[in-house]
């Protein structure tokens, strides 16, 4: 606690605000008293017990075929993982410090930093406008793109303790966070319409990729990119029928994939990808209002990711070779959550990877196509600042070396949030 | 595509063209019956919350960023009583005519006095609000206050009507001090009555009463009654001569229940805002059924 007062106390200072002229009393003796204008601070921890059925080294070396790569090769491949809820045991799964405050007539700033045990990372600093005309608004920075429904979310808003699977499958554990600008619109009408679309640099750690690679040998190369690479565009629309709340939603995010598994390395599975990549999503959220402080929401994603390009790879002798790659993956998520009172939420959710098409060099790799997950969850919040969540996954989309390995796991999280008041969208 | 275009282009158009009667979203459902009362057929009003909710939580349903959107000014309760669920609505309503510092949003609490202002802040006292009790327009006292900054702001933002809010709101308060007279009189008889409330809503009433509030059934402001507390409660209640539990109507009604019927105690359902309950259409019949209720048995 002492650590974190501390702390904040030096971010204040970074950011220009006199804090010896902290108390009332000072600020009035010193005609040069920012003290007023100290933004909104939040400080968000998030912790878990962790129970597996199966060990930690074990699980590493899992994957789901074709989608997400076991924790050991991810390392490999340089992403070093703060991830969620990942060991047995306890987790120190983020400590989330929120900043934001009015820049002026014509700008909202926002500063999300998590603080985790690999060090200190910007997980979103960007702008909004407050002035533009006919209903139109920009951001720009870095930020979780709106792409979708759950994306641009904060992980303690989400109703599970974990990412939906697709959209890690999809987007990797940080979702779809990128740096860029949004434009969107709302429309003058008497129902929610909202379109909007993004100029994104494109580095996503599975799907997109800006930097450009080249083999050890040098015979091959792929430029980087010059410019942003990646787009997204998406369209959502409410309306309310009686107590009833329905939000749909579609989206596109459309791409260049550059990613480099190793080809610049001696590495005999070393590899890389150039393609062209396209992911939809439609997604519909139903919200029922029984009284005040009791509702049933369901709410549901699909999502389709097709790539198309060249795939580089190293023959038995080490000689980069160029191929094709095709790849054509569709998964959802559905998750119904009853809140029973001002306390208690309880939630089921079916997770499923239902689509696992990978063509290459014009042969089908043999991966299973139906990959679900259930989980379930019971949820007491003392207060809106405070939640114990209990949640069981039953998880059967790992594998390891072509065998099925079925995962149970329980988990006990607790979220707590000090500070400026965070209100969230619906 | 060209049709889309064409489509899109009248649309984002035809809200700036129609702007006849000025476009008023406010909050809560007592601030829309004011507005009624003040702008008539000059505004078209709109309130986002419903009367049968907690006015504390809200659920942000999208289509208030559909009315935020068209809104020509937003007028709020303040105090912090919408913070949990208005200021992400304002900021995806892409509207700059009601952004904070514009003189489109208009914030009530600015105009009355706040009681109960804490003198320290801390979240263990429950969900306290920093700049004093939020719930000031359960005092009638403070509606000519809140009238007359309505019809301010209305004539600020369209001041071709203003001679026109001026005589609606000076025709609101003959008619309301009128009122206010009876309801005074009418109430005069319980003061000094010792009543529990079950969250701190009434505290206006019941200074403007006289009533002496002896506890709360919620422990701190936000946190939902233990038994612990309960047994606290029911040792005051043993040792004061208590006659009312005031109740609103979207907290569960158990403890109340419990203890009106073990210490024979008349539980009073009161309205916290207009419509809670019924004959409460406007905020002549929402004083009226406060204080019907109040004064019956």
């Amino acid at each position: 606690m002492k650590k974190l007062t501390w702390f904040l106390i030096n971010l204040s200072i970074l950011i220009n605000v006199n804090l010896s002229a902290q108390t009332e009393q000072q600020s009035g003796d010193n005609p040069f008293s920012q003290s007023k204008f100290v933004p909104d601070i939040s400080f968000i921890l998030d912790v878990s017990y962790l129970y597996r059925d199966i060990k930690n080294d074990d699980y590493n070396l899992f994957e789901v075929p074709g989608l997400i790569h076991s924790t050991l090769e991810e390392s490999a491949h340089g992403h070093e993982h703060a991830e969620m809820n990942s060991r047995s045991g306890f987790n120190l799964n983020y400590g989330e410090l929120v900043v934001a405050s009015t820049v002026d007539p014509y700008f909202d700033l926002f500063g999300i930093f998590h603080l985790s045990a690999e060090g200190f990372g910007i997980e979103e600093g960007y702008f909004l406008t407050r002035s533009l005309p006919l209903g139109f608004q920009i951001k720009g920075g870095k930020f979780l793109s709106s792409f979708g429904r759950i994306n641009e979310q904060h992980a303690h808003y989400w109703a599970f303790a974990n990412m939906p699977l697709v959209y890690k499958s999809f987007f990797g554990s940080h979702g779809l966070s990128e740096i860029g600008m949004q434009i969107n619109w709302v429309a003058p009408t008497d129902f929610y319409l909202m379109f909007g679309c993004e100029l994104l640099q494109g580095n996503n750690e599975i799907s997109f990729g800006a930097d450009g690679f080249q083999d050890i040998s040098g015979s091959i190369k792929v430029s980087s990119s010059n410019a942003p690479n990646l787009y997204t565009g998406f369209v959502r629309t409410s309306i309310d029928v009686d107590n009833l709340i329905v939000l749909a939603g579609i989206s596109g995010a459309f791409g260049k994939s550059r990613l480099n598994h190793g080809i610049d390395t001696d590495a005999p599975d070393g590899h890389a990808v150039y393609a062209d990549t396209k992911i939809l999503n439609a997604n519909l959220t139903l919200k029922y209002i029984i009284e005040s402080d009791r509702d049933i929401t369901l709410q549901t994603e699909f999502l389709n990711k097709t790539t198309k390009g060249d795939l580089y790879y190293k023959d038995s002798i080490g000689t980069t070779m160029k191929g094709d790659i095709n790849k054509d993956q569709s998964g959802l998520y559905s998750q119904l959550v009853y809140k029973l009172s001002q306390n208690w939420r309880i939630g089921f959710r079916y997770d499923l990877l239902m689509k696992n098409e990978i063509v290459r060099n014009s042969s089908t790799l043999d991966l299973p196509d139906f990959m679900p997950q259930l989980s379930s969850m019971i949820e007491y919040n003392p207060t809106e600042f405070s939640r114990i969540r209990l949640q069981y996954n039953h998880d059967r989309t790992k594998y390891f070396e072509d065998s099925h390995k079925i995962n149970n796991e329980i988990l006990l999280q607790v979220n707590l949030a000090i500070g400026a008041h965070g209100a969230h969208s619906f | 595509m060209k049709n889309i275009m064409i489509v899109l282009i009248s649309l984002i158009l035809t809200g700036s063209i129609f702007a006849d009667e000025l476009n008023v979203v406010t909050t809560y459902p007592y601030i829309a019956s004011i507005v009624e009362q003040v702008g008539k057929d000059k505004v078209n009003v709109f309130a986002l919350a419903k009367c049968e909710w907690d006015p504390h939580t809200i659920i942000p349903k999208p289509s208030f960023i559909a009315k935020l959107r068209k809104a020509d000014i937003l007028i709020i309760n303040g105090a912090q009583l919408e913070i949990g669920w208005l200021p992400p609505l304002m900021r995806q309503a892409n509207n700059s005519k009601i952004q904070v510092g514009t003189p489109g949003i208009l914030d009530l609490s600015k105009h009355v006095e706040l009681i109960d202002v804490p003198a320290s802040i801390s979240r263990a006292q429950g969900d306290v609000h920093p700049d004093g009790n939020p719930h000031f327009h359960l005092d009638f006292k403070n509606i000519p206050k809140i009238s007359t900054a309505i019809a301010h702001k209305l004539s600020e933002i369209d001041p071709v009507n203003k001679v026109t809010y001026e005589q609606n709101n000076n025709a609101f308060l003959e008619k309301f001090y009128q009122k206010e007279k009876e309801w005074t009189a009418a109430l005069e008889k319980l003061k000094g009555t010792k009543v529990i409330e079950y969250h701190k809503i009434y505290d206006y009433l019941l200074r403007r009463v006289g009533f002496q509030l002896v506890g709360t059934i919620e422990p701190v402001p936000g946190i939902s009654p233990t038994s612990r507390h309960i047994e606290s409660l029911e040792k005051i209640i043993s040792s004061n001569d208590i006659k009312y539990i005031l109740q609103d109507v979207y907290h569960p009604d158990d403890a109340s229940k419990y203890l009106s019927s073990k210490y024979k105690i008349n539980m009073k359902i009161i309205p916290h805002d207009i419509g809670s309950v019924s004959n409460t259409n406007n905020i002549f019949e929402f004083y009226d059924e406060i204080v019907r209720r109040l004064i019956g048995d």
